[in-house]
C-alpha cells in the first residue's frame, strides 16, 4: 500500500512534526502537520518524493475546530495516491508560512486564499490581489464563515483603481483583453512589446467570480451542487459535476453503482470529444485557417446531438447526483451513439492526415510557446500542454474513478512541448475517446444507476477527486458539513494552473505567436460592464452606467 | 492621342462604373466559392451590395483619435484604386493611358498602401499601430515586386507608356522570355499580398490584431474601405492581366471584352483557393517569403538587361 509507505517516509523523515494521519482509502492520504513545518513538508513532497502540485485550499474552520484549516494537496502520479497536507492555523491573525518559493507553483492559490479566506502566506514572493476585484476593500475576506453570501462590503470603492506594475524599460505596453476575438472570456493580459516581440506579462483575471464556492457553501444542498458545478465551465462542465459528485462520494465512502460508472464516463468521453474539436477548430481559427475550423465544427455537430439525444442538452449534461447519474443510455441510444463514433472516427482521420502534412500550421506551431519538463514541474502544468512535454500524466489512468479501471486507452504524448505537440496529443486523444466509448458501450451490464442513500452524510470528512478534463487535471476538494451541504468545497479547475505557465510560454516570442499560444484557454464570455437600452417608439438611446447597471441587479435580485 | 478629350473621360467613368459594380459580385462569388470549400451553404452571391448598403446607411461614428484624417485616408484609398482603374485596359484600351506613365502608376500603387497607414494613424490605438508597422513592412517588399515588373517590360520595349508596357511587355524579349517567365511566376506566388488575403492579411489579422489599421472604422466609412478592398482585387487582377496574360485583346469587341473577364475571374477564383487552404503567415515568416521573391524579381530584371 503506497500511501502507508509515504506516510511512513515522512514519519521517519519529520517525526513529531506530523500530528496525525488519516488513509481513508489505498489512493487517499491526508497528513496533519506543525505549522512550522508546513514549509518544509511540501518542499520533501515536492522535491524529493517528486510529487505533482495540485493546489491549496484554505478553508474557515473556526465554528467547528477554532481555527483556520490550510491543505496543501499534491499527486503522486505514478503510485496513484492523493495526499493532502493539513495544517491548523490560529484564529488570531491567521498566517502560515508561504511554499510559494519552494513549489512556484503554489503562487496564484496561496494569493487566492489570502484574498478569499484572510490567511496571509508569509514570505510569498508576489503577494499581489488576485482574485478580489479592484472596488474591494482590504480585509474583507468573503470565504469566511461570518461573512454572509449576499453581503456588500462596508468601503466598497468603484473609483479604486488596479495597481499595474512598471513595464521594463524599452517596452511598450499593449493591453490584450480584457475583449479580444480570440479571448471570449474576460482576461487582461499587459504584454511589455520590444517591437513584434513579448518580452513580458502582467496577467490580470477573474474578472467575472461568481462567487460559486461561496453559494454552495450557504445556501445549496448536496444535490443542488453538482448542476451548478455544471455551470464552471461551458465547455468541460460535466467533468466538474463529475468531480464534485465523486469528491462528495469519497469523503462519505459511497459506492455508485457500475451501471453508473459507466455511464460517467460514457458523457465525459463525449464531452472530450466535443471539446477536443472545437479546440482544433479554434486553434485553426486563430492561425487563419478558416476551412478547418469550418470542418472540425461539422464533424463535431454529431456529437451534440446525440449528447443532447441522452441528456436532453447539447451541453450542461445534468448528470450526476450523489452516489450516481440521471440519464440512462437505452439500447436505441447505444447503437446511434456506436453509430456516431464509427462516423466520427471515419472523418477524423482525413483531417489529422490533412493536419500532420500541413507545412504551413506547421510554420506557425512549431517551437510555439514552448513549455518544457521543467515548467511542466514548477508551474504545475497539466493535461495535453503536459503530455505534449513528454510528461504522461492523466488522471483516467493515474487516479482511476468512474469505469477507467476497468478500460484499456493510450496516454498519448509527444515530446517537443511546442503549440504543435499539444495539437498533435489532442487530435489523437479523439481516437483514444472514441476506443473508450465502445468498450463502455460494449460492458455496461444492466443494473441501478443510482446508490439509495437513507442516512444523512457524515459532517467534517475530506475527500479529494481528480478528473481528467479535457484541458486537464479538474481537482476538486470537499469538507463535508451540516445542514445537507458541505462546509468547504475547492475546485481548481486544469486552466488555473495552465494559465500560470503563458507567461513563460510566451516570453520573447512574436506578438503574433501569442494568440496561438494561449489557445488552450476555455472560453467563458460572461460579464459586461455596461449597455445601451434604446426605446423603439421613440428612438431616444439612454446609456447605462456602471454603477446604475449594480443598482439594477441588486434591486433585482 | 488625337481622340476628343471627351471620350478618354467618358472611358474613364466607364472604367469606373464597371469595377464598382463588379467589385462586390466578385468579393460575393469568393465569400461563395470559399463556403463551398468549408461545407457550408454560404451566404448570397448578392450579398456583398447588401452589406454595403447596411454599412453606408449606419450611424457614422467617428471613435478614432484623429477623425480629419480618418475620413481623408478613406476617401483617399478609394479614390486612388480607382483612378488606377482608369489606368488599366479592361477589355478596351485603357482610357487614360495618355495622361501617365508606368511612374505614375508605381506612385499611385503605393499610395493605395500609404492610406492604410494614414487610417491605422489616425485612429491611434496600440492595435492598430501594430497593424500599420506590419503593412508598412509588407509593403515595402510588395511594391518594388510590381515596379520591377514594370521596368522589366520598359527594358524590353524601351519605353514607359502604359498601352505598351500592359500588353504583355515583359515577354517582349527576343526568344524564349525568361525573365517574363520568371516574373509572372513571382506574380502568381505574391498575388495574396497584394490583395491582402490570406495567408498574407497579416496587417488586419482578425485574431491577433482585431483588424489593425481599420478597427476604428465603422458605418459608411468602413463600407468605403471595403469598398476600395473589393475594388482593390478587380483592379490588380485586372493589371495582373494586362502585364503579363494579354493575349486575345486584340479579337475586339464582345471577344476580348468577355475574354479579358475570363481571366480576371480566374484570378479571384485563385485567390479563393488558396486563401480557404492555408493558414497565416506570421510577419517575418512573410518577410523572409517576399524577400526572396524580390531577390527572384531582381534576378528576372538583370536577365531583360541582357536582352532575355
Amino acid at each position: 500500500m503506497v500511501a502507508r509507505e509515504r506516510l511512513t517516509q515522512l514519519k521517519q523523515r519529520f517525526g513529531p512534526a506530523i500530528q496525525r494521519a488519516d488513509l481513508p482509502a489505498e489512493d487517499r492520504l491526508f497528513v496533519f502537520v506543525d505549522a512550522d513545518a508546513v514549509r518544509d513538508v511540501c518542499r520533501h513532497v515536492f522535491r524529493e518524493l517528486d510529487a505533482r502540485y495540485v493546489i491549496t485550499v484554505g478553508a474557515d474552520d473556526r465554528p467547528y475546530s477554532g481555527t483556520y484549516l490550510v491543505a496543501h494537496n499534491f499527486a503522486f502520479d505514478r503510485d496513484h495516491v492523493l495526499v493532502s497536507v493539513l495544517t491548523h492555523v490560529p484564529p488570531e491573525q491567521p498566517a502560515l508560512d508561504s511554499i510559494s518559493d519552494v513549489v512556484p507553483a503554489a503562487n496564484w492559490a496561496e494569493r487566492e486564499m489570502r484574498d478569499l479566506v484572510g490567511i496571509e502566506p508569509v514570505g510569498h514572493s508576489y503577494p499581489k490581489r488576485l482574485v478580489l476585484p479592484d472596488a474591494w476593500p482590504e480585509g474583507v475576506h468573503p470565504l469566511r464563515k461570518d461573512f454572509a453570501m449576499n453581503q456588500v462590503p462596508e468601503g466598497l470603492d468603484d473609483t479604486r483603481e488596479f495597481a499595474f506594475d512598471e513595464p521594463p524599460p524599452g517596452c511598450t505596453v499593449v493591453p490584450f483583453g480584457p475583449f479580444h476575438p480570440t479571448l471570449d472570456e474576460p482576461a487582461h493580459f499587459r504584454l511589455y512589446l520590444e517591437g513584434e516581440r513579448v518580452r513580458g506579462c502582467e496577467y490580470r483575471g477573474f474578472m467575472a467570480h461568481r462567487g460559486i464556492e461561496k453559494l454552495a457553501e450557504s445556501v445549496m444542498t448536496y444535490n443542488d451542487i453538482p448542476m451548478l458545478a455544471e455551470r464552471i465551465c461551458g465547455i468541460c462542465g460535466c467533468v466538474h459535476n463529475v468531480a464534485y459528485a465523486q469528491a462528495v462520494e469519497s469523503a462519505a465512502a459511497l459506492r455508485t453503482p457500475p451501471r453508473a460508472e459507466y455511464i460517467r464516463t460514457i458523457l465525459l468521453e463525449i464531452e472530450r470529444l466535443h471539446s477536443h474539436l472545437l479546440w482544433t477548430g479554434l486553434a485553426c481559427h486563430i492561425v487563419g485557417f478558416d476551412t478547418l475550423f469550418m470542418q472540425c465544427f461539422r464533424i463535431r455537430e454529431p456529437v451534440m446531438w446525440i449528447a443532447e439525444k441522452i441528456s436532453g442538452n447539447r451541453k450542461t449534461y445534468a448528470l450526476c447526483l450523489i452516489g450516481g447519474v440521471r440519464w440512462d443510455i437505452t439500447p436505441a441510444l447505444k447503437t446511434e451513439l456506436l453509430g456516431v463514433v464509427d462516423t466520427l472516427d471515419r472523418e477524423w482521420r482525413p483531417v489529422v492526415a490533412a493536419v500532420s502534412r500541413d507545412k504551413n500550421i506547421q510554420k506557425r506551431t512549431r517551437g510555439v510557446g514552448v513549455a518544457d519538463k521543467t515548467l511542466v514541474k514548477n508551474a504545475g502544468l497539466v493535461g495535453p500542454v503536459a503530455r505534449a512535454s513528454g510528461v504522461a500524466i492523466d488522471c483516467r489512468r493515474d487516479h482511476p474513478y468512474a469505469a477507467y479501471d476497468r478500460l484499456q486507452f493510450d496516454v498519448v504524448t509527444a515530446d517537443d512541448a511546442d503549440v504543435w505537440s499539444r495539437l498533435m496529443v489532442r487530435m489523437h486523444e479523439v481516437f483514444e475517446a472514441t476506443r473508450i466509448i465502445r468498450q463502455c458501450l460494449d460492458r455496461m451490464e444492466p443494473g441501478p444507476l443510482q446508490l439509495p442513500i437513507h442516512d444523512e452524510l457524515p459532517a467534517g470528512r475530506m475527500g479529494l477527486s481528480s478528473v481528467e478534463a479535457p484541458r486537464g487535471e479538474s481537482h476538486h476538494f470537499v469538507i463535508t458539513g451540516e445542514n445537507n451541504r458541505p462546509r468547504r468545497w475547492r475546485v481548481r479547475a486544469p486552466t488555473y494552473q495552465n494559465l500560470q505557465g503563458i507567461p513563460a510560454m510566451i516570453k520573447d516570442q512574436q506578438l503574433a505567436d501569442m494568440t496561438i499560444s494561449l489557445g488552450s484557454i476555455d472560453p467563458c464570455f460572461s460579464c459586461t460592464d455596461r449597455l445601451e437600452t434604446v426605446d423603439l417608439r421613440t428612438g431616444a438611446a439612454r446609456v447605462w452606467t456602471e454603477a446604475e447597471l449594480k443598482q439594477l441587479a441588486r434591486h433585482t435580485s | 492621342m488625337t481622340l476628343p478629350p471627351l471620350i478618354p473621360l467618358a472611358g474613364a467613368a466607364a472604367n469606373i462604373a464597371v469595377v464598382l459594380l463588379a467589385a462586390p459580385l466578385f468579393e460575393g462569388l469568393l465569400r461563395k466559392l470559399t463556403a463551398r470549400i468549408q461545407s457550408r451553404q454560404g451566404p448570397p452571391l448578392l450579398q456583398p451590395y447588401f452589406d454595403l448598403l447596411k454599412l453606408l446607411g449606419k450611424e457614422d461614428i467617428e471613435s478614432g483619435e484623429t477623425p480629419r484624417m480618418q475620413r481623408f485616408a478613406v476617401y483617399l484609398a478609394l479614390a486612388t484604386v480607382l483612378t488606377v482603374a482608369c489606368l488599366v485596359p479592361m477589355g478596351f484600351p485603357a482610357p487614360l493611358d495618355a495622361v501617365g506613365d508606368a511612374i505614375l502608376l508605381i506612385y499611385l500603387l503605393t499610395l493605395a498602401g500609404i492610406c492604410t497607414l494614414l487610417a491605422g494613424l489616425a485612429a491611434g490605438s496600440t492595435f492598430s499601430v501594430l497593424g500599420i508597422s506590419r503593412e508598412m513592412m509588407s509593403m515595402m517588399l510588395l511594391e518594388p515586386l510590381l515596379a520591377v515588373a514594370l521596368v522589366t517590360g520598359a527594358v524590353h520595349t524601351r519605353s514607359f507608356r502604359l498601352d505598351t508596357l500592359l500588353n504583355g511587355s515583359v515577354y517582349a524579349s527576343g526568344g524564349v522570355p525568361w525573365s517574363g517567365l520568371i516574373l509572372l511566376g513571382v506574380l502568381l506566388l505574391s498575388f495574396q499580398g497584394f490583395v491582402q488575403r490570406v495567408p498574407f492579411d497579416i496587417a488586419e489579422a482578425e485574431t491577433e490584431l482585431m483588424e489593425g489599421p481599420l478597427m476604428e472604422y465603422s458605418g459608411p466609412k468602413l463600407a468605403l474601405f471595403k469598398y476600395a478592398q473589393m475594388s482593390k482585387l478587380v483592379v490588380y487582377s485586372s493589371l495582373a492581366v494586362g502585364l503579363f496574360i494579354p493575349w486575345g485583346s486584340e479579337l475586339g469587341f464582345p471577344w476580348a471584352w468577355l475574354l479579358f473577364w475570363g481571366k480576371v475571374l480566374a484570378f479571384v477564383l485563385l485567390v479563393t483557393l488558396v486563401a480557404a487552404t492555408h493558414a497565416r503567415y506570421r510577419i517575418d515568416q512573410a518577410i523572409r517569403y517576399f524577400a526572396t521573391l524580390l531577390a527572384a524579381a531582381l534576378g528576372a530584371l538583370l536577365l531583360a538587361s541582357c536582352g532575355l
